[in-house]
């Protein structure tokens, strides 16, 4: 299953197509860093949320890259299972890649303020960017092309997801459990100090739940669209 | 292999594209799926293939081991054609290196370096035939196989076809060209009408299998044929005879000039190609020995 997903990791870069999503990338790091130095916690809490749709979309990509022959042909050299699996994990290899680098470039710049609560600043953003990346990858799996088909329903679905994750993430919403905690994480870390252990044991449980769901529809989806 | 009921649509709301297939295939041997254009015999093949899962019913004992070559090689891909066989063999947790007696084989070996995206129809064909074998598939399925496909590439599907087989492989081959009577003793399943038969078409009998067209090998050559003179080593020649004839090719006779210096003797039966070295057919019959009904067909 490596060869899989290397196969796929470098179609992604050779056919130049992570292009667009890296530039969104740089775009997003800009803007939350533009304005200078920022309290760890919160700087990464506000680029795991701002980056959200960034893994997502880049996810789509990389699914969407290999032709729809090729990906059939990879699921019958290694079975269904196991092929819809290797794309989940090359995203996600892609996606902690990138909150790698969200997450150590804004030190090249001096995005984060050093100080007091720098070093559970980092490692609650670091949580922050593992929350927000499975999920991403999920919503990105979701909207590629074995899933939907079609460019319109990939884009729609996308995009709706991505609005659904903020509006519905908002403080007072009437069903946040319908998204995952990306939001709420990026509430939670919005203070120098650290949330409490049951709020971010509260945003784990949270974030595994939905992801469990949303795999599993994956999963029951891609046993008939190959 | 077993298709046990199996049904298939492509959406819920869509006419059903196979149904209440019931079929068996043993170890050995080779099926060609025959049929029109969009009658489902790509669906079935895909259904094997275990790309499409049925909408009901199920098909089961498949071999562990699929090599499928699809109708058409997804080209759109970054890579070059050598790049992409070891690395489908690496998918397939074989050595990347296991690929290179098929590249060696299909006569790819000038292409490897050439990028998928820039190969030409026929030769993408190939790189889809190589990473099928490559697997070395205990379950082969070709759909149009010959789409594209040079001479030489085309006698050596026949080749491969055997060879699955007689390791106790099932080969499943789909053919809308009537290329089938290079497959000896292979089982036909005709689809029409969503559902499938085993008995060949109409238009085939099963004493003939669609071999078109059915001209006997001592006909003289008709108007839209041309006759086309071929010297082989003596050694090899009942064996450029059989795959002449595997290709659907028509072969007249053969002429061993053994001591004649005669240089290549034109004999256009139909005579328009007739220069001054043609002799009458007559004495050509004298002169030589005509082996061709010893040959098998």
């Amino acid at each position: 299953m490596s060869a899989l997903i290397r196969m796929r990791l470098a179609g992604l870069l050779r056919g130049g197509r992570i292009l667009a999503p890296a530039i969104a990338v740089l775009i997003v790091l800009g803007v939350i860093y533009g304005g200078g130095p920022s309290p760890a916690a919160v700087a990464y809490g506000y680029s795991a949320a701002a980056l959200f749709p960034v893994l997502a979309w880049q996810t789509k990509v990389l699914l969407d890259t290999e032709p729809d022959g090729q990906r059939r042909l990879a699921r019958v050299a290694l079975g269904a299972r196991r092929e819809a699996l290797a794309g989940l994990l090359a995203a996600t290899w892609l996606g902690l890649f990138v909150s790698a680098v969200a997450m150590v470039a804004p030190w090249l710049f001096r995005g984060i303020e050093t100080g007091r609560g720098v070093l559970s600043g980092t490692l609650l953003g670091v949580l922050a960017h593992l929350l927000a990346v499975p999920p991403a990858v999920a919503v990105g799996a979701l909207a590629g092309r074995a899933v939907t088909r079609g460019v319109r329903n990939g884009v729609a679905v996308l995009v709706v997801a991505a609005v659904l994750v903020v509006v519905l993430g908002l403080q007072g919403s009437f069903a946040p459990w319908l998204v995952p905690p990306v939001m709420a994480t990026a509430r939670a870390l919005n203070d120098v100090e650290p949330p409490p252990a049951t709020t971010l044991i509260q945003l784990i449980v949270w974030a595994v739940l939905w992801c469990a769901a949303a795999f599993a529809i994956y999963a029951r989806l891609r046993r008939t669209r190959s | 292999m077993r298709f046990d009921g199996v049904w298939f649509r492509y959406g819920r709301r869509a006419d059903w594209t196979l149904q209440a297939i019931d079929a068996t295939v043993e170890p050995g041997r080779t099926v060609v799926v025959l049929g029109r254009n969009g009658a489902g015999k790509s669906t079935l093949l895909q259904l094997a293939a275990g790309v499409l899962r049925p909408s009901r019913g199920a098909v089961l004992d498949r071999p562990p081991v699929i090599g499928w070559v699809p109708e058409r090689f997804p080209a759109d891909q970054p890579f070059t054609a050598g790049d992409y066989l070891h690395r489908m063999a690496e998918v397939r947790g074989q050595d990347p290196r296991a690929a290179d007696e098929w590249i060696e084989r299909l006569l790819l070996t000038e292409h490897t370096g050439t990028r998928l995206a820039d190969l030409s129809k026929g030769t993408a064909q190939k790189v889809g035939l190589a990473q099928a074998l490559t697997a070395r598939p205990g379950l082969l399925i070709l759909d149009e196989p010959w789409e594209g496909l040079d001479a030489v590439a085309r006698t050596l599907i026949p080749e491969i076809v055997a060879e699955v087989t007689g390791a106790g492989g099932i080969v499943l081959v789909s053919d809308h060209r009537g290329e089938i009577a290079t497959l000896p003793e292979a089982t036909h399943w005709t689809i029409a009408d969503a559902t499938l038969s085993p008995a060949p078409p109409p238009s085939a009998p099963p004493s003939a299998p669609a071999r078109p067209p059915a001209r006997s090998h001592d006909e003289a050559p008709s108007h839209d044929e041309v006759v086309i003179e071929v010297a082989v080593p003596r050694a090899t020649a009942d064996r450029a005879v059989a795959e002449l004839r595997a290709t659907g090719h028509r072969v007249l006779r053969v002429r061993d000039e053994a001591g004649a210096p005669a240089g290549p003797q034109a004999r256009d039966k139909a005579g328009a190609a007739a220069g001054p070295q043609a002799r009458d057919e007559a004495g050509a019959e004298a002169g030589q020995q005509t082996r061709d009904e010893g040959l098998a067909g």
